[in-house]
């Protein structure tokens, strides 16, 4: 294992603690959660393309940081105008 | 060689921590609207950290222009995101939240 997949499962771990805020807390806390949930996912896929030398896989990344994005703007307008 | 290495590990490092020190806001913080601030800020200095970790490797190749991208997405899309958040955490508040 290089750096960046030890840097890869550092990150994996971090996200751990977000599952049980979004599980537990309020569901606008949960979405607090998702949301730096997404950055993390992101910055996961990151490393992992560098630490497994696999160039095809920046896009997974790209797409996982425009997804999480988009997704957060869905939960975010439905918690606004329904709960 | 030697020199790239250890440079990319302290930025991997410092990203993680930084991560990490976001990650417990987030769980620390009283208000909503303060861990909102944490998530703001886990996409500037640690993505750029882990960004320059993988440009040392990568240099300018194709993977070096989609981490760019990638990390480029993200810091110029969330404060869109965590715009809509704060209005949404402000109705609900308004309501009485739920």
């Amino acid at each position: 294992m290089n750096a960046f997949v030890w840097a890869a499962t550092g990150l994996v771990v971090l996200i751990l603690p977000l599952l049980a805020v979004a599980a537990l807390r309020r569901p606008i806390d949960g979405l607090v959660a998702l949301e730096l949930g997404g950055v993390l996912l992101t910055l996961t896929l990151l490393c992992l393309a560098e630490g497994f030398h696999r160039s095809f896989e920046y896009a997974v990344a790209i797409m996982a940081g425009v997804l999480s994005t988009i997704s957060g703007l869905v939960f975010a307008r439905f918690l606004g105008r329904w709960l | 060689m030697a020199v790239t290495n250890v440079a990319v590990d302290v930025l991997l490092a410092v990203g993680v921590a930084l991560e990490a020190a976001c990650v417990a806001g987030v769980l620390i913080m009283p208000t909503t609207f303060d861990r909102l601030h944490y998530v703001g800020a886990a996409t500037t200095v640690p993505a750029f950290c882990i960004l320059a970790a993988v440009l040392c490797r990568e240099h300018l190749s194709s993977g070096g222009i989609e981490a760019i991208a990638a990390v480029g997405l993200v810091f110029f899309l969330f404060p869109v995101l965590l715009t809509a958040t704060a209005r949404a955490i402000q109705k609900t508040e308004r309501r009485g939240g739920s």
